[in-house]
C-alpha cells in the first residue's frame, strides 16, 4: 500500500517549478524544493514573500498554477482537477500546524485529537482515545483532555494542535509560524515540543520568525523574497554568511528588531 | 371589569383549544420546514449550477410570496390541481414552505459564520467533505443559527393566526367566532392577544438569554 519505506532514497517532498497566482498577482514564481526524510527545513523571509502559500501548496490547501507537488509518492499537478480521493491520500501523510491553532471549539481536547483518527484512519474510539492520551501526555497536557480549547492558553492550544496532527502518524509536519500568535514564554513551550519532535527524527518544514530555531534546530534554511527562494543552504552557513545582498539585508533587519 | 373577567373565564377553554391547534400547526410546519431549510442551505452552495439555480428559485418564491397567499394557494388553489387538503394540512404545507425558505437563509448565514480556518484544519487532517460538514461545519454553524431559528419559530407561531383565512379553527378564528356570537369582539380579541403574548414574550426572552450564552461561548 505504502509506496515509500524508511530506506527510500527518493525525497519525501519534491516541489518542481511551482507557480501560484492569485488572479494576476503571481505569488510563487517557480519554486524548486526537495526535502529528504528526517530533514528539518526552516523557511524565513519578509512578510508577503509567499512562505505560507508555499507551505499550503505542499498539502494543497491552495491549488497551484504550474508545476508539480509530490509527497510520499503522491503527485499533484497544477490547478488540480485532482479528485478528492487523491488529495486525501496526499494529506494523510502530511500534518499541518497553523499560526492560529484552529482547534475545533465545539469539541473537547480529547475529541479534537481523536476525531480524524476515527474518521480518516478508521480507528475505533477506544484506539483513537488511547493514542490521543499518549500524545497529549507527550506534549504535557494529559490533564486537559476533558477541557474545551477555549479554556486553554494559546501555548497549550498550539501543543494540542501539534498532538492532533501527529495523531494521524504523518510522514512530514508543516508548521506555519506556530509561535507568532503567542507571548514569548508560551512560544517557548511550543518550541520545546518542536525540538523534541525534531530529535525524534520527524521530517519538518517550518515557516518561522524564530531565528534561533532556524539556526539551531533546522538542518537547512531557505530565505524567500517576492515569491522566490533567494538563498538556501545548511543553517549555520545561511544564517552567518549569507551570500546575497538581499539575504544579508533581511537577516540584519530581523536581528536589529 | 369583573364582568369581563367572567366572560374571559368562560371563553378561556375554547381559546386555549385554538391556541393549542396553532401550536400544533406551527410545530408540524417547523418539523417539516427546518430540515428542508437545511437541505436548501446546502444545495445553494452545491457545485452543480442547476442545483444552485433550482434552490434559489425555491427560496425566492418561498420568501417572496406572502404567507397568506401561500395558505390560499394550498387550500383554494391546489384542489384545481387535483389535490384537496384539509384546512389543517393546507396550513402545515403552506407554513412549512415558508419556514423552509426563511430558515434556509438563517442556516446558510450560520454555516458561513464558521471560520475558514476550521475548514482548513479539517482539510489538512484529510477529512472527507461529508465528514467535514457533519463533524466540523454543521455543529458550529447550527449553534450560530439556533437563536435566530428559535426567533423565527415564534414568528411562525404568530403566523398561524393567518390560517384564520382558510377556516382553520385556531386562536383568532375562535376569538372572532366568539365575537360574532356575543358581539363582544374587543374583549375576545384582547384575550386572544394576551394568550399569544403569554407564550411569545417569555420565549423571546429565552432566546435572548441563549443568544448571550452562545455568544460568550464563542468569544472565549
Ligand atoms: N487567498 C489569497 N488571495 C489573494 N492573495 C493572497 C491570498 N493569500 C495570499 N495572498 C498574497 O500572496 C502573497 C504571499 O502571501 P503569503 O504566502 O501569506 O506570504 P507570507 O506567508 O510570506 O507572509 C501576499 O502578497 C498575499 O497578499
Ligand atoms: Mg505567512
Amino acid at each position: 500500500m505504502n509506496e515509500t519505506s524508511a530506506t527510500d532514497i527518493r525525497p519525501l517532498v519534491l516541489v518542481e517549478g511551482l507557480r501560484k497566482s492569485f488572479g494576476s498577482h503571481e505569488v510563487l514564481k517557480g519554486i524548486d524544493l526537495s526535502v529528504q526524510r528526517g530533514e528539518i527545513v526552516a523557511i524565513i523571509g519578509p512578510s508577503g514573500s509567499g512562505k505560507s502559500t508555499l507551505l499550503r501548496c505542499v498539502n494543497q490547501l491552495e491549488t497551484h498554477t504550474a508545476g508539480t507537488v509530490t509527497v510520499a509518492g503522491v503527485t499533484i499537478g497544477p490547478d488540480s482537477a485532482s479528485h478528492d480521493r487523491e488529495l486525501q491520500k496526499l494529506r494523510r501523510n502530511v500534518g499541518m500546524v497553523f499560526q492560529s491553532f484552529n482547534l475545533f471549539p465545539h469539541l473537547n481536547v480529547l475529541r479534537n485529537v481523536s476525531i480524524a483518527q476515527q474518521r480518516v484512519l478508521g480507528r475505533s474510539q477506544a484506539e483513537a482515545d488511547e493514542r490521543s492520551m499518549q500524545l497529549l501526555t507527550r506534549v504535557g497536557l494529559a490533564d486537559k483532555a476533558k477541557q474545551y480549547p477555549a479554556r486553554c492558553s494559546g501555548g497549550q492550544q498550539q501543543r494540542i494542535a501539534i498532538a492532533r496532527a501527529l495523531a494521524l502518524d504523518p510522514q512530514i509536519m508543516l508548521f506555519d509560524e506556530p509561535t507568532s500568535a503567542l507571548d514569548p514564554e508560551l512560544g517557548l513551550e511550543v518550541l520545546a515540543v518542536m525540538r523534541e519532535l525534531a530529535e525524534g527524527g520527524m521530517t519538518m518544514i517550518v515557516v518561522t520568525h524564530e531565528m534561533h530555531f532556524a539556526e539551531d534546530v533546522s538542518n537547512r534554511v531557505l530565505i524567500m523574497a517576492d515569491g522566490e527562494i533567494i538563498e538556501q543552504g545548511p543553517s549555520r552557513e545561511v544564517m552567518q554568511k549569507p551570500q546575497t545582498e538581499r539575504a544579508r539585508q533581511f537577516l540584519s533587519a530581523v536581528r536589529d528588531r | 371589569m369583573s364582568e369581563i373577567l367572567g366572560l374571559w373565564l368562560e371563553w378561556l377553554p375554547r381559546l386555549l383549544g385554538g391556541l393549542w391547534l396553532g401550536c400544533k400547526v406551527a410545530g408540524l410546519s417547523l418539523i417539516l420546514g427546518i430540515p428542508l431549510g437545511l437541505v436548501l442551505a446546502l444545495t445553494v452552495q452545491a457545485k452543480s449550477t442547476v442545483l444552485r439555480a433550482a434552490t434559489l428559485v425555491v427560496v425566492e418564491i418561498g420568501r417572496g410570496t406572502p404567507a397568506l397567499v401561500l395558505l390560499q394557494l394550498a387550500y383554494f388553489g391546489l384542489p384545481s390541481a387535483g389535490l384537496t387538503l384539509s384546512a389543517m394540512a393546507a396550513s402545515v404545507l403552506a407554513l412549512a414552505v415558508c419556514a423552509a425558505a426563511y430558515t434556509s437563509e438563517i442556516i446558510r448565514g450560520g454555516l458561513e459564520a464558521v471560520a475558514a480556518g476550521q475548514k482548513e484544519a479539517a482539510d489538512a487532517l484529510g477529512m472527507s467533505r461529508l465528514d467535514k460538514l457533519r463533524f466540523i461545519v454543521l455543529p458550529q454553524g447550527l449553534a450560530v443559527a439556533l437563536p435566530p431559528l428559535l426567533g423565527f419559530s415564534i414568528t411562525i407561531l404568530q403566523g398561524t393566526s393567518l390560517c384564520f383565512a382558510i377556516t382553520l379553527p385556531e386562536l383568532i378564528s375562535q376569538a372572532y367566532a366568539i365575537g360574532a356570537s356575543t358581539f363582544r369582539y374587543l374583549p375576545a380579541l384582547v384575550l386572544a392577544s394576551l394568550l399569544y403574548a403569554a407564550i411569545c414574550i417569555p420565549a423571546s426572552m429565552l432566546v435572548g438569554v441563549l443568544e448571550r450564552r452562545l455568544g460568550a461561548h464563542h468569544r472565549a
